[in-house]
């Protein structure tokens, strides 16, 4: 005789094998889509509505499973391991981490005939990261799909700067006056009117984190230094690169030293500024979206707070907090912007190929693409040109901000010429040189030496 | 292990006549122990030659040595599991003494002591991440009332947070391993320290020529236990610092998981080929302690 | 009533000299979560030994589901369930079974078996993380709670296995004997038997196997993804990269989860302490 609940699990057990196995075995037309979990309730449900829209259009069936950001890629690794890997994937760290490497690698599918009849729509610079080498097919080809794009913003607390005695309109423009003042003046003013722990800036330095390497890169380029060329050779013996490697550290880790961004910021995840910023102890931080701001515009639409609670979120979205871009290089001219170019990909051994090319050439569409860019409420910048001009982009004074910024030219990162960068970047030697200075009281010029010296070694 | 002096079942039925039945017996023991065996070849075995294979190529090796923070963490772990090892189960032999104590408030004590083991390490840990950060913390926060002065930057100094990684593995663990100290005292004759009472010995003389000659032997598995899966603790130090600041509080476990998370899993498995020789010494002896 | 003599009063002055502090050090992450989990957003920020405001406001946004990160509270809490319930039930299968067929029934191989599962146990289970993780995605099993569950059972059975022997091994063969005088079958023997006699010992492992699935971090969130498969843990993991990272409500949600592992270990502590430290935890 059988124990009751033995056979019971037996036969739980058997059943819910059979069900996973038997699931392919109805499977029609279809195409398996994975795609990070958006930030908002509005982005997902502008890309269900894509999705049914394409489902209604086509009758092919899309099988949708969204991830957190931080398992996108060691989902996607295992299953390409498996070799069963979806057929179109997105996440919002591809770009930095993988699109190049699995490019490389010969792992994904040539999108060429996708994207070269719309080609005139998108922002070359932008479409240009999605150009990248197979090193087996031994040519350059569309590889991924650009979708939308981030830059660096630096987010004010107007409203702190004025307890301090200070008004956003008269910081300095150049780029020593205006780093300095913050923490010279603006922390001990801050501190004597408040009486209370407050920092003048939040300077992300984590090392896990992608705002640290962000932020450093972008005051790298206020130096004008080029890492690589446009074939993705190395130029860092370059004595010139590293004399500007040596200044951006020195400025970089000048609030640290002085005590003015918070002695957390050494580990500071992506989250930690975003959160140092919310609870206002800290009057500025640079951020590589503008969700700082972002989040506030969330909380004034949201219902479930209370009416007071709505009405302070919108008096700080709509007065208190202020988005603006850097200021002037330290030779005098206007600051370029690196933008980073959120790539989706579809894959080589995808099993339903022709139907991945038909979703994605449908997810560019405009009437497809604008909806799910703008439902990130200014976190995401659009990559074609129509998108860009936008009414959503002039209706408030972040979102011009961040329009603005774009207009005035944008550079790419390494990894788009050089996939190895995105080891460096995931390693983030850039904030590992940070830490030996502040952390390990190593010299500035002995830090970037380490640092070139693994540049090389690395990407080399 | 199977050293019992009764004839089992299985030698008395090898009686000839009842050769049918013995064949019913053997079917069953195989039938029984076929789904553990089943169990092991396919999530244990399998991965284990799997991962071997991943981390076939010398490449691996050489960009895991040539990672900055590999050697640093190698410390780490080596720091991790003699010096809070050492610590943990010294504390624990004396705290388990002290839970000797027959009082009914020192009973109480020992079921608060507890908790740590029997609750979840995440909201744990992340609760003390919570409670030193330099900012916000409470710890912070009441020392600048107190003082005026800002706290230390407890888990953005390496030195600092490491150690604080260790006390995390310690408080989490220690109420586990008190506990089979104590069940080691229990056992100890309550006439030795009578006998040795009568002859006028101190707290401490009994302590070196009673109770430690009993628990030695117990002392030792449960530090080199202690050891073995020190070695493999995860959620202290990536749940309480994620190995920061700049990677320099990572230890073997958090590395390997953090390569694979960067979608370089040779060098993960590789990370895990280095912990080997830290490890198959001390298995090695746990394997002939817990069979004899 | 006899009062306390002098050297009494003495040792409990030195007693306590250990307890306080040891007791300062066992609660202290334990309420300063309970005192995240009682503030408001604005007060839980300030670093106060207690809030200003006390409030249970935390606790009924989670079970209302009322926040975007916690939308499948209570999909992800019956997920922690059922996994944890289905591990202790599979490890308490496998581990009776094999510990029955090498204890009772001698069957060959038994000693090799249960080095194999000595083996496994003494092995750390964060370096068998990264190869089973990758193999569950060659099986299929990805992203499918049973490659945890399996993962869970796999860790859990040869500690399950080895006390389980240990306690058959104690059980008098006379017993055995008897019922094959009387003629019982293997299954028979199994389960007037055997299983009458391990109860305590099978309700500390089953206990145990439950404990370590519902406490179980690093493999529920390499295996487990989707936010309705989840166990809570993977989602409290989740909260820490929420752009304004609620942390009352971390603190409340970890709260609740570590309810029920704390009320089960008090209820069957008598079996736990006994079952459990004849041998060693994993901790």
């Amino acid at each position: 005789m059988k124990s009751p609940i033995k056979s019971t699990v037996i036969y739980g057990a058997a059943a819910s094998l059979a069900i996973m196995m038997a699931a392919p075995a109805f499977a029609q037309e279809k195409v398996t889509v994975w795609w990070v979990k958006g930030f908002y309730k509005s982005e997902d449900d502008a890309l269900y509505a894509a999705i049914k829209k394409f489902e209604d259009a086509t009758k092919i069936k899309v099988d949708l499973s969204q991830y957190a950001v931080q398992d996108m890629i060691p989902k996607t690794v295992s299953a390409l391991d498996a070799g069963t890997p979806p057929d179109v994937a997105y996440a919002d760290v591809y770009d930095f981490q993988v699109t190049g490497k699995w490019a490389y690698e010969d792992k994904l599918a040539d999108l060429t005939d996708v994207l070269t009849p719309i080609k005139d729509r998108f922002e070359p610079a932008a479409l240009s990261t999605t150009f990248l080498f197979d090193a087996a097919a031994k040519k350059k080809a569309y590889y991924a799909f650009p979708l939308k794009q981030q830059t660096m913003h630096i987010e004010i607390w107007s409203d702190l700067l004025e307890k301090a005695g200070f008004k956003v309109a008269d910081l300095p423009k150049d780029w020593k006056g205006y780093w300095d003042i913050w923490c010279s003046k603006v922390q001990p003013a801050l501190r004597k009117a408040t009486g209370k722990r407050d920092y003048a800036v939040g300077f992300p330095m984590g090392v896990d984190s992608s705002d640290s390497f962000f932020s450093f890169l972008t005051f790298m380029d206020a130096y004008n230094v080029k890492l690589v060329d446009d074939d993705g050779k190395l130029l860092v013996d370059d004595p010139n690169v590293r004399k500007g490697l040596i200044s951006a550290l020195t400025d970089y880790v000048a609030p640290y030293q002085k005590g003015c961004t918070p002695p957390s910021s050494t580990s500071w995840k992506d989250p930690d500024n975003n959160v140092a910023f919310a609870n206002r102890t800290i009057v500025m931080t640079h951020n590589a979206t503008i969700s700082i701001a972002a989040k506030w515009m969330d909380d004034m639409n949201n219902e479930r707070l209370s009416a007071e609670e709505r009405a302070k979120a919108k008096d700080y979205y709509e007065n208190a907090i202020v988005t603006t871009g850097f200021p002037n290089k330290p030779d005098g001219s206007k600051p370029v912007y690196r933008t980073a170019v959120k790539t989706g990909v579809v894959f080589k051994d995808a099993k339903n190929l022709e139907n991945a090319k038909k979703f994605v050439a449908f997810l560019l569409k405009e009437e497809n693409l604008r909806p799910y860019v703008e439902g990130s409420l200014g976190r995401w910048f659009p990559v074609t040109k129509e998108g860009q001009k936008s009414p959503f982009w002039a209706a408030d004074k972040h979102r011009r901000s961040v329009r603005d910024q774009y207009a005035s030219g944008v550079v790419p990162f390494e990894f788009t010429k050089n996939y190895k960068f995105t080891i460096l970047n995931n390693e983030n030697v850039w904030a590992k040189a940070m830490n030996r200075v502040v952390n390990e009281k190593v010299p500035v010029d002995k830090a970037v030496d380490e640092l070139i010296a693994r540049i090389k070694q690395v990407a080399g | 292990m199977a050293t019992s002096n009764a004839p089992s079942a299985a030698v008395l039925l090898e009686a000839p006549a009842e050769k049918r039945r013995l064949t019913t017996w053997e079917f069953w023991g195989l039938m029984l122990i076929v789904p553990y065996v089943a169990l092991f070849v396919l999530f244990v075995l399998y991965p284990v030659i799997y991962g071997f294979w991943l981390a076939r190529h010398p490449h691996s090796y050489i960009d895991l040595i040539d990672d900055p923070i590999f050697f640093r963490t190698v410390i780490n772990t080596l720091i991790f599991v003699v010096v809070g090892v050492l610590i943990k189960m010294a504390l624990a032999l004396g705290l388990s003494g002290f839970f000797m104590q027959t009082r009914p408030w020192i009973r109480w004590l020992s079921v608060l002591f507890i908790l740590p083991w029997a609750v979840p390490s995440i909201p744990t840990i992340l609760s003390v991440r919570f409670m030193l950060n330099p900012e916000w913390g409470m710890i912070n926060t009441q020392i600048f009332r107190l003082t005026g002065e800002d706290g230390p930057n407890w888990l953005n100094d390496p030195t600092l947070a490491l150690a604080l990684a260790m006390a995390m593995h310690i408080w989490k663990s220690l109420p586990f391993w008190t506990l089979i100290l104590l069940a080691g005292r229990l056992s100890i004759a309550g006439d030795l320290y009578e006998a040795a009472s009568m002859d006028g010995a101190t707290r401490w003389q009994k302590f070196l020529h009673v109770t430690w000659p009993s628990m030695q032997a117990l002392f030792l598995t449960c530090t080199f236990l202690s050891m073995i899966w020190t070695i493999g603790d995860f959620n202290s130090v990536y749940l309480l610092t994620g190995g920061g600041p700049a990677d320099l509080t990572h230890v073997l476990a958090t590395l390997g998981i953090r390569y694979l998370r960067l979608d370089r899993v040779d060098m993960a498995m590789a990370t895990i080929i280095f912990a080997m020789p830290l490890i198959l010494p001390l298995v090695y002896i746990m394997m002939k302690r817990f069979s004899k | 009533m006899k009062l306390p003599d002098r050297q009494t009063v003495a040792t409990d002055a030195k007693l306590l000299l250990i307890a306080i502090p040891v007791a300062i050090w066992t609660i202290l992450p334990i309420y300063h979560m309970f005192l995240f989990a009682i503030s408001r957003k604005d007060s839980a920020f300030s670093g106060n030994i207690w809030p200003s405001h006390p409030t249970f406001g935390n606790f009924v946004t989670v079970f209302k589901e009322q926040h975007y990160f916690l939308n499948h509270f209570w999909l992800q809490f019956w997920n922690s369930l059922f996994i944890a319930v289905m591990t202790g039930v599979l490890t308490l299968l496998i581990a009776t079974a094999a510990a029955f067929a090498v204890s009772r029934l001698k069957v060959r191989g038994g000693r090799w078996v249960m080095n194999l599962a000595l083996f496994t146990y003494f092995i750390p289970a964060a370096f068998l993380a990264v190869p089973m993780y990758r193999t569950m995605g060659l099986y299929g099993l990805l992203n499918s709670q049973w490659s945890l569950i399996l993962a869970m059972v796999t860790i859990a059975s040869p500690y399950a296995i080895w006390v389980l022997k240990q306690a058959s091994d104690k059980l008098p063969y006379e017993l055995d004997e008897a019922a094959v005088m009387d003629g019982a079958t293997p299954v028979q023997l199994f389960r007037l038997v055997y299983l009458p006699l391990m109860m305590p010992s099978l309700v500390a492992i089953g206990i145990y196997a439950l404990l370590l699935a519902w406490n179980e971090y690093l493999y529920a969130f390499l295996l487990l993804s989707k936010d309705t498969s989840i166990t809570l843990p993977v989602a409290l993991g989740n909260f820490l990269s929420a752009d304004d990272s609620p942390w009352e409500l971390l603190m409340a949600t970890g709260f609740i989860y570590a309810l029920p592992p704390a009320a089960i270990y008090y209820v069957f502590r008598r079996y736990m302490v006994g079952g459990l430290t004849a041998g060693a935890v994993k901790s």
